[in-house]
């Protein structure tokens, strides 16, 4: 017992600092943002409030300037998914220190200063390069994506069974051939998932984007809710929602099939 | 007989293989084709490119001592968010996971109320808490809290579906309440997991953060927004700068935490 005793002592110790801690950041952070209790007891009948504002939902707008807003903003998901992958999967073999050592260190820097980057960043400088719309849009998504997929792509590559790779090279197979018959069959499907995955976060990402103007349904809401017209950003809402949802449930659906092989 | 020097292949589905190849060409040249994508107009472009860059080039030091401010409260909004939205995830989780909810209506309504938080982009909560509660850091603030709901929930209800669940009984067996039994049986398996995703959602939140001010609720994102506006771009790139080397800081620390945690 009172061996136990010390250890367990500590841990509880550590776990107390810590939420003593983050209440304390906590209780600063509210009072620096002016979020005062008087604020937030207003807050439901706030929002009740501008709920109410968005019923009835006006569908008419909905299917003529929403449902093609929403579809340019799959639209430049799935190319800004495109050039990721297609970017990223050479990088991800680079990036497997199992396989390439030395080159394995300046990838993974690469890959961590670009998601850092949030894609309406890039799209900000993408935006006068290429011009307002959606092509920018699909440039900051394909650049951004590049950083999380390798750096996912390469950990999926640094976990193969190295037995392949060995046999292929001591056949007298070269480097390429080894990734082509060793490495690219055991990682490809995890790797597609991690794909699909992606595309799924793009789609949310490009629905963004056009708050800066690079295309998409972003746009949309920024100016329906700028104008008060909150029958047309409600219809906004219901079909991303409905859209996003179903992309998802396919999407998720393929990812499992994909990885059970 | 003789015998084949290698296995046969399994044969393959060519109709499938096709099928997929097919529909994925005919959704990029869509795509393409809808996003006006030209790789003729990006070459003609990239010049503009090269002089946006050395116009951004040296960012602005002297505007440093201005954006302390905004920052400062880019990462109240931040941590604000985090944990409004750590405490409420943990209800949503909880009834969320099938092995722990409260029968199954409850526990597919929260799932789809789960879904649907997470089908909405965080700059979206933020223009419509921005529209509720008027423009500023609290907007902001009430949009992460919704986004770490969003994520927090999603990822915490599936540790809390693959936890041990003779602890749990044994404490219903022995006669505890289901509060006791979460209190006592579940919750404390999965606490390692739940502490690693707040973190996680931390640093989500950090870069959610400095982008929330382009509608307007509040942080260093709002002065983006005038600068970007007024073509200063050596000060758009002192602060994008600043975000890019916050982010990766505190990535650091949040994942140096997480692994002393596993």
């Amino acid at each position: 017992m009172s061996t136990l005793q010390p250890g367990l002592q500590r841990r509880i110790g550590g776990a107390t600092w810590a939420t003593f801690i983050i209440a304390a950041l906590f209780v600063w952070s509210m009072w620096a943002i002016g979020f005062s209790p008087e604020r937030l007891g207003k807050l439901p009948a706030q929002m009740a409030e501008v709920l109410g504002f968005f019923w009835p939902v006006n569908m008419a707008y909905g299917w003529d300037r929403v449902l093609p807003a929403i579809i340019e903003s799959i639209q430049i998901a799935w190319i800004g998914t495109i050039i990721a992958a297609v970017l990223s999967l050479p990088l991800a073999l680079f990036g497997a220190r199992t396989l390439f050592p030395k080159l394995a260190r300046g990838v993974k820097l690469i890959s961590a200063t670009a998601r850092a980057f949030p894609e309406i960043l890039l799209a900000i400088y993408f935006v006068p390069i290429v011009g307002l719309g959606a092509f920018a849009g699909a440039l900051a998504i394909g650049i951004s994506s590049i950083g999380m997929l390798t750096k996912l792509g390469a950990e999926v590559v640094d976990s193969i069974d190295y037995g392949p790779v060995e046999a292929v090279e001591a056949a007298g197979g070269s480097r390429v051939l080894a990734l082509r018959y060793a490495v690219l069959p055991q990682v490809l499907p995890e790797i597609i998932a991690h794909w699909l995955f992606r595309f799924e976060l793009n789609i949310r990402a490009s629905a963004v984007l056009g708050v800066v103007g690079a295309g998409g349904v972003g746009g949309v809401l920024l100016n329906t809710l700028r104008y008060r017209h909150f029958d047309k950003a409600a219809a906004v809402l219901v079909l991303t929602i409905l859209i996003v949802l179903v992309i998802d449930l396919v999407s998720g659906e393929i990812r499992r099939r994909i990885i059970r092989g | 007989m003789a015998v084949s020097p290698v296995p046969d292949r399994p044969p393959r589905n060519w109709w499938l293989i096709g099928g997929v190849a097919a529909f994925l060409l005919a959704m990029t040249g869509w795509s393409a084709e809808g996003i006006g994508f030209s790789l003729i107009e990006l070459m003609c472009n990239i010049g503009g490119g090269g002089r946006l860059l050395a116009e951004s080039w040296p960012p602005d030091f002297a505007f440093l001592p201005r954006l302390a401010e905004p920052f400062m409260e880019t990462l109240n909004i931040a941590i604000v968010g985090t944990v409004i939205g750590g405490i409420l995830s943990l209800p949503v989780a909880v009834l969320a996971a099938r092995n722990l909810t409260l029968g199954r209506i409850v526990w597919f309504a929260d799932r789809n109320f789960m879904n649907v938080l997470r089908t909405l982009p965080d700059l979206f909560w933020a223009m419509l808490f921005a529209t509720a509660v008027g423009f500023g850091p609290v907007a902001g603030a009430l949009a992460l809290s919704v986004f770490t709901i969003a994520v927090i929930s999603k990822l915490w209800s599936e540790s809390l579906e693959s936890i041990d669940m003779g602890l749990p009984e044994a404490v219903r067996a022995a006669g505890g309440t289901w509060l006791e039994m979460l209190k006592f049986g579940a919750v404390p398996q999965a606490m390692q997991h739940y502490v690693s995703y707040a973190l996680y959602a931390f640093e989500l939140n950090v870069r959610a953060s400095m982008v929330l001010g382009l509608v307007g609720a509040g942080g260093i994102g709002m002065i983006l927004e005038t600068q970007r506006a007024n073509f200063e771009y050596e000060r758009v790139a002192m602060i994008i700068l600043v975000v890019l080397v916050a982010v990766l800081i505190i990535e650091e620390i949040s994942e140096a935490i997480r692994r002393r945690l596993t």
